[in-house]
C-alpha cells in the first residue's frame, strides 16, 4: 500500500512529564547558577532531540500489505491479516500496527529485521452489517524513547462485508414457493437414509463429515441423507411477519445458512432483489451479500 | 508481544537497566542524607526484582496512602523539618520507593525513568564533586538504555544493542550539548532559593581556633583550593602561607576571629609596596598572581598567600590583611588574586594597637611570669620574640598529630608539663605569650604547603594542610609572621602535611598509623600517577566545567561578538543550528539504510521521466525491456544509451546478486542520458 508522503507527528502522553522534568531541571540550573544541572539539562535534551530522527527513521522502508478479509457476521470477530514489511537496511524495532479511527484495534511488533516481512491480524468485532472500507491503517512508532509518536498512514480502497447475524428460527419455512414454483412440498426434516456424499462446505456442521474418508487419506466429505434431496425452498422478506428490518434479515440469514447447509435449493426474494434457486459457495454468498447490502446502500467505514 | 502482557508487568531487561541506574543515584544520598532512605531505596529496588516475576505489587490505594504518610513522618523526625534540601530529596527518594513498588505500566515505566533524571539533579543539589557527577552521569545515560530496552520489547539482545543505540545517541547529541552548553542564555531567575550549607562540617576551619581543632583535620582529605600560578613556570620561593583569617580576640588559650570582620582602612591597604595596584598595570616587587580556585564551604572565607593586595571581585580586605566573600561560598569558585610577601601594614593605629594587646583576665601567674621573664632580658620587641623561640626550642617541645585533650585554657599544662602539640597549640600559645610580653600580637589561620600536580600544573590543599601561625607587630618591619610550629618541627613550612609526615615515618621519627603495605602502595609511582590524573581531571571539572558560569559566558559571548544582540537571538541560531543538525542526522541514517532496490527504482524513475520530457512516456503497465524497445525507436538518437540503461536495470533488478559497483556506473549513465543531449 502506498503510504501518505509525510509522517504526522505526536507527542506521547509521557511528553508532558519530560517537558516539567526539563523545566524543574531548567529552574534549578538557573536559580543556582549551576553548570554542573546545566550539563544534566542539555544532555536530556538533545538526548530527547536527537531521538526525534531515530524515531522518524524507524518508519523509514516500512510497508503494509493488506491481505483479503474474510466476511464475518455481526456479533464474530472481523480479522485482517496484515503483512508489515521492512524493504530497508536496519533492524526496525517497536512498530505499532492500528486502524485508524479506532486505538484500541492495535498490534505491537517488538522488531522486524532488515529486508524481512511480519505477519500480524488486527481482530475487532464485527458491529454492523453491509460493505466496509478497510480506510486508513497507521504504522506508529516511538522507538527509541517514547515522548514522541510519528505515524504513518496508509490509505486501502479494499472492502469487507459484514453479514446480519443469524437469530431466529432455524426450521425452514415450510410455505410452497409462491407462483413461480408450482411444486408441491414436503416437509422438511433430516432424513436418515444416506444418499452418497458430497464436499464439505466450510461453516457446516461437523456431525456429518465422513471422518472414516478422512483417515483414509481423502478430503473432507459431508454425508447427505434421503431428506435432503427435497425441492427448492423460497426465502421471502415480504412473507415474513416480523416489523423489523433487521429481525427479518437475521431470519433469512438463518435460514440461507441451514439450507446451504442441507443443500436445499433456495431462492432469495428481496424487495428489489431476486435470486432464484440455486445450492453452493458462489450463490450462498450471492445470497449473504445481498442480505447485507439490503437497504444500506453506501459503503461503510470501517 | 501484545499490548495486555506488557501491561501487565515490567519485562526483567529494563527493569534491571532501571535498578543499574538507580543505583548509580545513591553515592550522593550516602552521607548527605539521613542513611535510612537510601537504604529503604536498596531495599525496595531488591524487593522489586522478588516481587515483578510473581506478579505482585503495592495494588492498594490506602496502603499506599499509609505509607506515603509514615514515610513523611520518619522524614520529618530524621531531619526536624519539611524544609530544606535534605528532607525534599528525602521525600523524593522515598516517593520514588513507592512508585517502584507499585509501578507496573508501560506508562508508569517511562514515569520512573523520569524520576530517575529528577533523582539525578537532586544528586547534584548534594555534591557536584567529580566522582559523584560521574556517577550522576552515568546514571543518567543507564536510564536512556533502560528507557530504550524497554522499547525494544523482545528484539534480540538485550545488553550490547541497547547500549550500542544509547552510545549513538549520546554520541550524536554531544555537538548538541556542546553547543548548548555555551551559547544557551543564562538566564539568572530572580526566585531564588537557597540551599542550607550542607557541607559546612568537612570545611576546614570555624572562626574558633581552640586546642586540638586542627589537629582533627590532620586525616582529612578533603579539598580546600587549588591554586595556579599564571604566568610563571615554578612556584614561588619560600614557603607556601595561605592566608585564611587573622583572629584578634584571644580568650586565653582560645582566639576567635571577628563575626563580621571590619575592612581593612584605607591608609594601611596603600601600604603595600608602590601602593595598591591597578588592574592591569603589572605588579612590582615580587608580586605573585595567584588563580584560586575554592571549593564550597559555606562560610566567608577566601584563601591567598601571604598577603593578598590585590583583591578579586566579590571579596573584601579585611582588618589583619586576608579576604573576606562578601557572600558565602556555596559552589565552587574560581578567582584571581595577587599576593606579595612584601606587602607590610607601616602604621599600627591605637585601636588595633589595643585590640592587639587584648587579654581576658583568666591566665595563670605562672604563664604571666614567663612572659614577663622574656621581657626583662631584652627591652625590644625582636629580642622577646627570639626568647620566645628559643624557650619552645631547647624546652623539650614535640610535634605530635595526636598530643592528647587538653582542658579548657590549660595553657599550664601546655608549656610546663606535657609540652606536647600541634600547629594550633603552638601559634595560640605562642600569641597568648607574646601579648603578655606586651608585644601585639595575632593568630592567622590558613593553609600551608600544598601538593604539586605535575599534569595539571596546579597546587592541591587539602583540609589536612590546614595550619595556624601568629603575627607579631615590630616596629621597624610592621606585621611580621612567626612561625613556631616551625622552630619545634623544622621541615614543616616547606611541605604538605602528608609529605611531612611521610618523611617523619621514613625517618624513624614517627610510627606510621597505617599498614606498610598500604602505604608502600600508596606511595608507588603508579598510584601516585593515578592519583595525580584523577586530581587533574577533578580540578579541571571544577574550573573549566562548573566554573563556566553566566559571567564567563557573556565573556566568551564578547569574544565571538554576539553578546549585543540578546538572547533572543541567540535562541533563534541555536534552534536553526539544531534542525539543521537533526535533519543532517535524519539523511545520513536514510542514506545508510535505504535499501538497495528504492535507490534503483528511483534511478529508473529518473530516467523515465527523462524521457517522457523527451516525449516518450512509458505507460504504467509497461515492461523496462519493452519501454527501451519503443523509446528507442521513436528516439534513434538515444537508442544506444536506452539501451544500456534498459539493461542494467534489467541485470540489477531481477539478477540473483548484482554489484553495488554496477549500480554506481548505473546512477552514472542514468544522469547523463539527457545532459548528453543537450
Amino acid at each position: 500500500m502506498k503510504a501518505r508522503k509525510v509522517p504526522l507527528v505526536y507527542p506521547t502522553p509521557s511528553f508532558a512529564g519530560l517537558l516539567f522534568v526539563l523545566a524543574a531541571m531548567w529552574y534549578a540550573a538557573s536559580s543556582q547558577n549551576s553548570a554542573a544541572v546545566y550539563l544534566l539539562l542539555f544532555a536530556l535534551t538533545a538526548a530527547f532531540l536527537v531521538s526525534i530522527p531515530h524515531t522518524l527513521i524507524n518508519l523509514a522502508g516500512v510497508t503494509i500489505t493488506l491481505e483479503s478479509v474474510q466476511s464475518a457476521f455481526v456479533g464474530q470477530e472481523v480479522s485482517l491479516p496484515v503483512e508489515v514489511t521492512n524493504g530497508s537496511r536496519a533492524t526496525r524495532h517497536g512498530i505499532n500496527l492500528a486502524l485508524s479511527g479506532s486505538s484500541r484495534e492495535s498490534e505491537r511488533i517488538d522488531y522486524i529485521p532488515a529486508g524481512n516481512a511480519s505477519r500480524v491480524t488486527l481482530r475487532f468485532p464485527a458491529r454492523q452489517r453491509g460493505e466496509h472500507k478497510v480506510g486508513t491503517l497507521c504504522l506508529t512508532s516511538v522507538y527509541p524513547l517514547g515522548f514522541i509518536r510519528f505515524l504513518k498512514k496508509f490509505a486501502s480502497s479494499q472492502t469487507y462485508i459484514i453479514y446480519p447475524k443469524p437469530a431466529g428460527d432455524p426450521q425452514l419455512p415450510s410455505n410452497p414457493a409462491p407462483t413461480l414454483h408450482n411444486r408441491p412440498q414436503t416437509e422438511i426434516r433430516d432424513g436418515d437414509d444416506f444418499a452418497g456424499a458430497r464436499a464439505y462446505v466450510p461453516g457446516e456442521s461437523q456431525r456429518h463429515i465422513d471422518w472414516k474418508a478422512v483417515a483414509r487419506g481423502q478430503p473432507l466429505m459431508t454425508k447427505q441423507f434421503a431428506a435432503e434431496a427435497e425441492g427448492a425452498v423460497h426465502l421471502d422478506f415480504s412473507a415474513l411477519r416480523f416489523a423489523n428490518v433487521e429481525e427479518r434479515l437475521s431470519q433469512l440469514v438463518l435460514w440461507v445458512i441451514e439450507a446451504e447447509r442441507a443443500r436445499r435449493p433456495y431462492g432469495l426474494r428481496l424487495p428489489g432483489t431476486v435470486i432464484s434457486p440455486a445450492v453452493g459457495q458462489s450463490h450462498f454468498h450471492q445470497c449473504l451479500r445481498a442480505l447485507s447490502l439490503f437497504q444500506v446502500g453506501t459503503v461503510r467505514r470501517a | 508481544m501484545s499490548k495486555s502482557k506488557r501491561d501487565r508487568s515490567i519485562p526483567r531487561w529494563p527493569l534491571l537497566w532501571l535498578a543499574a541506574a538507580l543505583l548509580f543515584t545513591l553515592p550522593p544520598m550516602f552521607g548527605s542524607l539521613a542513611t535510612w532512605v537510601p537504604c529503604l531505596f536498596l531495599l525496595t529496588l531488591a524487593l522489586k526484582f522478588w516481587m515483578e516475576p510473581k506478579g505482585y505489587r503495592l495494588r492498594f490505594a490506602a496502603l499506599k496512602l499509609i505509607l506515603a504518610a509514615l514515610a513523611l513522618a520518619a522524614i520529618f523526625v530524621s531531619y526536624g523539618s519539611l524544609n530544606g534540601i535534605e528532607s525534599g530529596v528525602s521525600l523524593l527518594v522515598v516517593l520514588m520507593s513507592l512508585k517502584v513498588l507499585e509501578a507496573h505500566t508501560a506508562r508508569e515505566f517511562q514515569v520512573m525513568v523520569m524520576m530517575g533524571w529528577v533523582l539525578c539533579l537532586c544528586g547534584f543539589f548534594l555534591s557536584q564533586d567529580f566522582g559523584i557527577a560521574l556517577c550522576l552521569l552515568t546514571a543518567f545515560a543507564l536510564l536512556l538504555v533502560a528507557l530504550i530496552q524497554f522499547h525494544r520489547g523482545s528484539s534480540p539482545g538485550a545488553f550490547w544493542p541497547p547500549l550500542g543505540t544509547t552510545c549513538k545517541l549520546l554520541a550524536q547529541a554531544a555537538p548538541l550539548v556542546i553547543l548548548l552548553f555555551l551559547l544557551f542564555p543564562r538566564i539568572n531567575t530572580s526566585f531564588r532559593f537557597e540551599f542550607r550549607a550542607i557541607r559546612s562540617a568537612s570545611s576546614g576551619f570555624s572562626d574558633r581556633l581552640s586546642p586540638g581543632s586542627i589537629a582533627a583535620l590532620a586525616n582529612s582529605s578533603d579539598i580546600a583550593f587549588r591554586a595556579e600560578f599564571p604566568g610563571s613556570k615554578t612556584r614561588p620561593p619560600g614557603p607556601m602561607y595561605w592566608r585564611g583569617v587573622v583572629m584578634w580576640h584571644c580568650e586565653g588559650w582560645e582566639w576567635r576571629a571577628p563575626y563580621t570582620p571590619a575592612p581593612v582602612s584605607q591608609s594601611s591597604k596603600l601600604g603595600g609596596p608602590g601602593g595598591r595596584a591597578l588592574p592591569g598595570q603589572s605588579p612590582s616587587g615580587k608580586a605573585i598572581r595567584q588563580r584560586i580556585t575554592i571549593a564550597p564551604h559555606g562560610a566567608h572565607w577566601m584563601f591567598a598567600l601571604d598577603r593578598p593586595f590585590e583583591i578579586p571581585p566579590g571579596a573584601m580586605l579585611a582588618r589583619g590583611n586576608y579576604l573576606w566573600s562578601v557572600q558565602p561560598i556555596r559552589k565552587a569558585r574560581r578567582y584571581e588574586v595577587i599576593s606579595s610577601p612584601e606587602v607590610g601594614v607601616n602604621e599600627l593605629t591605637p585601636h588595633e594597637r589595643q585590640l592587639a594587646l587584648e587579654l581576658p583576665a583568666s591566665i595563670s601567674p605562672a604563664v604571666r611570669e614567663l612572659a614577663q621573664s622574656w621581657v626583662a632580658q631584652g627591652s625590644n620587641p625582636r629580642a622577646t620574640v627570639n626568647n620566645a623561640l628559643q624557650f619552645f626550642r631547647t624546652h623539650g617541645f614535640r610535634y605530635s598529630l595526636s598530643p592528647g585533650e587538653y582542658k579548657k585554657n590549660d595553657l599550664d599544662q601546655f608549656l610546663f608539663h606535657r609540652r606536647t602539640g600541634f600547629c594550633e597549640h603552638y601559634a595560640a600559645s605562642f600569641a597568648t605569650l607574646m601579648r603578655l610580653a606586651g608585644v601585639p600580637a595575632r593568630v592567622v589561620v590558613g593553609y600551608l604547603g600544598g601538593e604539586y600536580n605535575d599534569l595539571g600544573r596546579f597546587f592541591l590543599v587539602r583540609q589536612a594542610d590546614t595550619h595556624a601561625w601568629c603575627e607579631v607587630w615590630l616596629p621597624d618591619s610592621g606585621w611580621t609572621r612567626v612561625d613556631p610550629t616551625g622552630v619545634v618541627a623544622p621541615g614543616r613550612a616547606s611541605l604538605d602535611l602528608n609529605s611531612f609526615l611521610e618523611r617523619r615515618i621514613a625517618s624513624g621519627q614517627m610510627e606510621s598509623r597505617r599498614n606498610a603495605f598500604v602505604t608502600q602502595l600508596a606511595r608507588s609511582a603508579i598510584f601516585t600517577n593515578i592519583r595525580l590524573g584523577w586530581e587533574t581531571l577533578n580540578y579541571e571539572w571544577d574550573t573549566r566545567l562548573l566554573g563556566f558560569d553566566a559571567d564567563v559566558q557573556e565573556v566568551l559571548l564578547e569574544s565571538i561578538g554576539t553578546a549585543s544582540r540578546g538572547p533572543l537571538f541567540l535562541i533563534t541560531e541555536i534552534l536553526v543550528v539544531v534542525s539543521a543538525l537533526l535533519v543532517i542526522y535524519f539523511g545520513w541514517m536514510q542514506l545508510r539504510t535505504r535499501s538497495r532496490v528504492d535507490r534503483l527504482k528511483a534511478l529508473y524513475e529518473r530516467f523515465c521521466r527523462k524521457a517522457a520530457r523527451l516525449g516518450v512516456r512509458r505507460d504504467p503497465w509497461e515492461g523496462p525491456s519493452d519501454f527501451s524497445m519503443r523509446a528507442a525507436q521513436l528516439l534513434p538518437n538515444e537508442s544506444e544509451r536506452i539501451r544500456q540503461i534498459s539493461n542494467a536495470y534489467i541485470a540489477l533488478r531481477y539478477a540473483p546478486e548484482p554489484g553495488s559497483i554496477i549500480l554506481d556506473s548505473f546512477a552514472k549513465e542514468v544522469s547523463a542520458f539527457e545532459a548528453h543531449r543537450r
